[in-house]
């Protein structure tokens, strides 16, 4: 019953050692490559994303919506997210339309952990200062206040 | 005296006038061999195909002089104000007045609008490069397609498009800034090179070329002392000012400075580089000092997570 216990104890320990601190990181465009056709480019490439504090950055998977207000309509489009050359990093293509106000909602899985970053979109790409990033899932009332903080400050 | 003189041919010939001389057997064997030789394969076949090929090859040449392409053109689209062409070739200039505008399209790449007061030449459109001069003015490049295929040279740089959309302006000495909007761009000149990614700009300057990339939303301070630092300004408050200002995000700036100053003045952005953002693994101080090209490159790709 000892080696039970004891067994038990050191997967749960190692489970939670494997996406201890599990976080996401954004960064200028400059920061990944994604190889497309053999070749290394950097086009079309909104943001990176990546994973930090995952023992096994290759199975990071991030997946995200961009979240918009577009004439006074509601806008979400699925984003797809770009594995870059090096693992745990991604490209995020700027799939979202030129008009309106965008706000990013990105979400990455590392084993069991989970976390999450709100980003707003500015006329020149990303604003980082104020980005938002969570050891969760964001909800959506977070997003939502994201999008309407970034739609009232574009007014 | 041989034969022929002892009888001289006056009047005709009658036969069995002329004496009969045995031939010699050299002929003979020379008239069999030519008999017993193979005849050479009749020419005639030969002779038409030569014909047939070089009837084609003048049939090619007059098809492909009535259908070769001209010379590589981009249309040209009036935005505002009536510019005068709807297309530009290589080779050709294209100029705004105060109040024109006009957009080019740059093959199947993207397009180029072009502000007004502004002059620009198409120098080259191929599959691997294409290529316009910004003699002055301002345009804006909107562009997908492999880094380095489109190029503008203005009188102090190359804007080499690595991303996808920015403004370049320029007076004829060379004076301008390049921004950034989306992606990143290279600017060089000389062996001199800026990058410039998504949200900074750059100035250049006749004479020195592209200065130092800074983001756009760098404190003013910040961005008066860089321009004093680019103009020659080498006093050590110039430079105590950069620092001073520098945010982490500015470590863009900090990192072209790295090879811009004296040794001395290295440690100094080393050092406040790494207080503001610690130096990843793989980078040495040494290193970076030295100006390892690839220490630094590992280090500007992780300093890029916090551009």
């Amino acid at each position: 019953m000892e080696m039970v216990k004891t067994a038990f104890l050191l997967v749960t320990a190692g489970l939670c050692a494997w996406g201890a601190d599990f976080s996401l990181a954004i960064g200028n465009p400059i920061a990944v490559a994604v190889k497309a056709q053999g070749n290394i480019v950097k086009k079309d490439v909104g943001m990176a994303v990546r994973g930090e504090g995952c023992a096994e950055p290759a199975q990071i998977q991030v997946v995200g919506t961009a979240e918009g207000m577009v004439d006074g309509a509601r806008r979400s489009v699925p984003l797809r997210i770009l594995p870059a050359t090096t693992a745990g990093a991604f490209a995020v293509p700027h799939d979202w339309p030129l008009q309106g106000t965008w706000v990013l909602s990105l979400t990455g899985h590392c084993g069991n952990s989970t976390a999450s970053a709100i980003v707003p979109m500015g006329p020149n790409g990303f604003l980082r200062e104020s980005s938002k990033f969570f050891p969760r899932a964001a909800t959506a009332a977070e997003v939502e206040l994201a999008l309407t903080t970034l739609a009232g400050g574009a007014k | 005296m041989n034969q022929f003189e002892d009888k001289p041919p006056i009047g005709p010939i009658e036969q069995g006038d002329l004496p009969l001389v045995k031939a010699p057997d050299s002929i003979w064997k020379s008239i069999e061999a030519t008999l017993e030789a193979k005849p050479e394969p009749r020419r005639t076949g030969v002779f038409r195909w030569q014909w047939a090929a070089a009837s084609l090859a003048v049939v090619g040449v007059i098809f492909w002089i009535a259908t070769r392409p001209s010379a590589p053109a981009w249309r040209v689209s009036i935005l505002e104000g009536s510019p005068s062409v709807d297309k530009i070739k290589v080779g050709e200039w294209l100029q705004t007045d105060a109040s024109s505008r006009a957009r080019i399209t740059v093959a199947d790449i993207g397009t180029v609008d072009v502000e007004p007061n502004t002059r620009v030449r198409l120098v080259a459109s191929s599959p691997t490069e294409h290529r316009l001069t910004l003699a002055r003015g301002e345009i804006s490049a909107t562009v997908s397609a492999p880094p380095r295929l489109f190029l503008v040279d203005t009188p102090a740089s190359t804007a080499v498009d690595l991303g996808c959309a920015y403004k370049i302006k320029t007076d004829e000495s060379g004076d301008g800034v390049l921004r950034v909007t989306s992606g990143w761009v290279s600017l060089e000149w000389k062996g001199h090179e800026s990058l410039v990614p998504a949200g900074a700009d750059c100035r250049t300057r006749s004479k020195t070329g592209p200065g130092t990339p800074y983001f756009a939303d760098a404190s003013q301070p910040l961005q008066d002392a860089l321009s004093a630092f680019d103009s020659g300004g080498s006093a050590a408050n110039v430079l105590q000012g950069i620092l001073r200002e520098a945010r982490v995000r500015d470590t863009l700036t900090l990192w072209h400075l790295l090879s811009r100053v004296d040794p001395v003045d290295r440690v100094r952005v080393f050092e406040r580089m790494t207080e503001l953002v610690p130096l990843p693994a793989g980078v040495s101080r040494e290193k970076a000092l030295r100006l390892d090209p690839a220490a630094l490159k590992s280090w500007r790709e992780e300093l890029a997570w916090k551009w």
